[in-house]
């Protein structure tokens, strides 16, 4: 039967071991930084107005880009990267615009427009902070084009990537940083 | 990260058990003052107020609390409202590789360990042990993040500046959250009840119980196993390999509620069972009519309902209590008005027509198509009611046509489909397109005109794909419907409820394995409903795709749109992806 004990002691283990390479607690001290080479897909996603978006033409944007996964109920990690993106568009002021915050839904099926929409509202979301969702099958191709592939929702963890404007090379920061860590991460993208 | 988070810890329990490997020696630590002050009983007004600032990030005078991250600009506490993270059973969870400890008085007010010492001082910031919380040092944390033992807690945590008087009602909260188990939990028993309304075949009932009978005794003869002095080492290696020692002593029993008569009776029924038969959740349950008083059953008393089979669910974005399959006939009406706002670039510029029959079939459909175009600012459609037995005449439809000037029809119809179906395919002006249910429909789908066809759209609820593949870790692979077509038209889950009953129900048996563990003793019934919502997807015949998610209430979220090739053994064809944006 399914309870019985020899798959929980498996499922119990992989668990363990899941732990071991997501240790990210210490959030805002530790987080992992690399320059990546991604090449974006040319997939169709929708937006929190129901507009369709190229997507490959939006990656290609003169903009600074800075792109997250989440979800509309996702619990602790989503909060506090939607936190980083709220900070920073607070710090830009009005030209709100000048960079490109795109958040890609790791959760298609849930995320309808309105869902974003209310995602972003709660957030006090300005213009420039955009949430996109899709067919799994695109999103999953997303996923893979930024080598951030997850099978499942529940196992996702925090990832920022940020484009400078005019560059093909990604930031890829791996875990939490805290809201002046990612003012500071901009500023240093912003100024180069 | 995954539902298995929350073994990490290990509240104080009233029997410590040898152990294994990696486990420490669970001691019994008597500090029962503090846990008693849970139980003091606050006006129910204080607790509504801690109620919204816990779960909504509202303070008592009505303005947003504000929470700093990290000393910096405050942000709204409506997006960091503590159930957020520490869930509504205040139990906490481990997501995205962060840890969020319990916040529920039980857990503050005692110390507590942790279960993996080895593990838990390389991975979280937490000493394996912890003094208890007490008000001064909770709003300290709260307010600072300055813990009783000298350390600070991570960024993660939001810093809350709340003022003495408004700090005092979320302690108050704190306290009474989780604080007490529900009526169905006892030292020994679990116990769940299934309910039945009489519309249901006796096949259909069967089949829906036959799985949750099998999964109950078979769970309750492992616990009888135990009980004998040879099975006294297996108990203890089972206790410490499912974590959950509080699950090899307690049996679960599963009462059948039938309902009888007319639904404004059901809920007197249900509050009479009730009454007899206290149970901690419902697990399963069938109805061929509407759930909406069990729903309100559920809501009233706060009794968790896992996944009964209706077409008729309540749909809400804040009821909290039942979890269904998916949104049934809705859903259906819901992916026929995405999709034509999504094949019309955005705009339905010509007139909808909609002809619903009376029936609650009708309603739901059209109830998911109207409100679905209100969502996406589409003008407002043309509903057009047919009485029961009224028929579709071909005159009465070139007359919408003309009067509406409309290119699409929507026959949420199940008697006089055909007849309509045959008559639109024959007149001049025909629409463009005309949408029918597949569900509603049943076997008059094979029979659809073949000179309709190619006008004529399907919405599909369920899967193309053959059949999930089991794991072995309790849960199973998940294998993205790919397939075109579906050539089998006998396949259609439709035509034979029992089986689906009898998969729905299966479901629920790993569902429920995985939660009444993955609770570890903490049989709270918002718990029980927070750790449904960390549960990774699992595959359905039926319904391709189950999700679930903190707050998700309808585990299938797709329906195609499909149509039929033309001769007598017609292929169902894709038009769309299985959901529709
Ligand atoms: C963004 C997620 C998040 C939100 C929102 C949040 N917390 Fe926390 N909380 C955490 C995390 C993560 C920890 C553990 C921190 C650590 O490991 O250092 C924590 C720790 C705590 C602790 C210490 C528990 C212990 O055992 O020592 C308390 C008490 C607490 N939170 C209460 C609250 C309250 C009350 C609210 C709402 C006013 C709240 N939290 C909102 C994530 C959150």
């Amino acid at each position: 039967m399914r309870g019985s004990i020899p798959s929980n002691l498996l499922l119990f283990f992989s668990i363990i071991l899941g732990i071991f390479h997501c240790d990210l607690s210490h959030a805002g001290t530790q987080y992992k930084r690399t320059i990546e080479n991604y090449s974006m897909p040319d997939v169709v996603l929708v937006n929190q107005n129901g507009a369709k978006v190229r997507f490959k033409e939006l990656m290609q944007s003169n903009k600074p880009i800075i792109v997250d996964f989440i979800f509309g109920t996702c619990t602790t990690i989503c909060p506090v990267l939607s936190a980083g993106f709220v900070n920073l568009q607070n710090k830009i002021g009005s030209d709100s615009k000048k960079v490109h915050l795109v958040s890609i839904s790791i959760d298609p099926e849930n995320d309808t427009p309105m869902v974003m929409n209310e995602y972003l509202k709660r957030y006090k979301a300005k213009p420039g902070w955009d949430f996109l969702t899709g067919s799994r099958k695109d999103i999953d191709t997303v996923m893979k084009a930024f080598n951030a592939y997850i099978p499942n929702k529940m196992s996702h963890y925090p990832l920022t990537l940020m484009r400078p404007s005019g560059d093909n090379k990604w930031i890829r920061i791996f875990g939490l940083m805290s809201s002046l860590e990612f003012i500071s991460e901009y500023q240093k993208m912003a100024n180069k | 990260m995954t539902v298995m988070g929350h073994i990490f810890y290990n509240w104080l329990s009233k029997s410590a058990f040898a152990t294994a490997l990696i486990l420490l020696p669970l001691m019994h630590i008597s500090d029962a003052s503090a846990g008693n002050e849970p139980l003091l009983s606050p006006s129910s007004e204080s607790l509504q107020l801690g109620e919204q600032m816990y779960r909504n990030g509202i303070l008592p005078s009505g303005e947003p609390i504000q929470a700093f991250v990290k000393g910096d600009l405050p942000v709204p506490g409506t997006a960091f409202s503590c159930v957020s993270c520490h869930l509504r059973g205040g139990l906490g969870s481990v997501e995205g590789g962060v840890f969020t400890p319990p916040t529920s008085g039980l857990q503050l007010f005692q110390p507590f360990k942790i279960l993996f010492k080895g593990l838990t001082q390389t991975f979280f910031p937490f000493p394996d042990r912890r003094p208890a919380y007490n008000d001064t040092t909770l709003a300290e944390v709260i307010r600072s993040g300055a813990t009783p033992w000298g350390s600070t807690l991570n960024d993660v945590m939001p810093r809350y500046l709340l003022e003495d008087n408004d700090m005092a009602v979320l302690i108050t909260y704190l306290k009474s959250l989780s604080a007490r188990f529900p009526p169905g939990i006892s030292d020994t028993t679990i116990h769940f009840a299934s309910i039945i309304t009489e519309d249901v075949s006796k096949e259909e009932r069967d089949s829906m119980l036959a799985p949750l009978q099998r999964y109950i005794n078979i769970k309750n003869s492992q616990v009888n196993s135990y009980k004998s002095s040879l099975g006294k080492k297996s108990r203890q290696m089972a206790e410490n390999m499912m974590v959950s020692k509080e699950l090899s002593t307690r049996k679960l029993t599963l009462s059948v509620w039938l309902l009888k008569g007319a639904q404004n009776t059901w809920h007197t029924q249900l509050e009479e069972y009730y009454r007899q038969e206290p149970v901690f959740a419902l697990l399963g349950g069938i109805s061929r009519s509407g759930w909406r008083p069990i729903h309100q059953f559920s809501e009233d008393n706060k009794i968790p309902c896992i996944l009964p089979q209706t077409d008729f669910p309540v749909i809400s974005d804040t009821d909290w209590y039942t979890l269904y399959p998916s949104k049934g006939y809705y859903q259906e009406g819901q992916a026929a008005a995405r999709y034509l706002i999504s094949t019309q670039e955005g705009k339905t510029d010509k007139k909808v027509v909609q002809i619903v029959r009376n029936s609650i079939e009708g309603a739901a459909l059209s109830a998911g198509f109207e409100q679905t175009l209100r969502e996406r600012n589409q003008p407002p459609v043309v509903t057009v009611q047919l009485q029961v037995g009224e028929k579709i005449t071909s005159g009465f439809l070139q007359q919408i046509i003309k009067k509406e000037n409309t290119e699409t029809i929507i026959l949420w119809d199940d008697t006089d489909v055909l007849t309509a179906l045959e008559s639109l395919s024959s007149i001049t002006n025909k629409p463009k397109s005309v949408f029918v249910s597949a569900r509603y429909l049943g076997d008059k789908l094979h029979k659809l005109p073949d000179n309709a066809r190619e006008f004529t759209y399907i919405t599909y609820p369920y899967s193309f794909a053959k059949a999930a593949v089991p794991s072995a870790m309790g849960g199973s692979i998940l294998i993205e419907d790919e397939s075109k077509t579906l050539v089998n038209l006998a396949q259609l889950p439709g035509h034979k409820p029992p089986e689906t009953a009898r998969q729905t129900s299966e479901t629920i048996t790993q569902l429920i394995t995985m939660d009444l563990m993955e609770m570890r003793g903490n049989y709270y019934r918002d718990n029980f409903l927070d750790v449904l919502g960390m549960i990774p997807d699992q595959p359905s015949p039926t319904y391709a795709r189950l999700s679930f998610g903190p707050g998700q209430r309808y585990a299938s979220k797709g329906c195609y749109i499909v149509q039929l090739t033309r001769g007598e053994s017609p292929v169902l064809v894709k038009k769309s992806a299985w959901v529709i944006h």
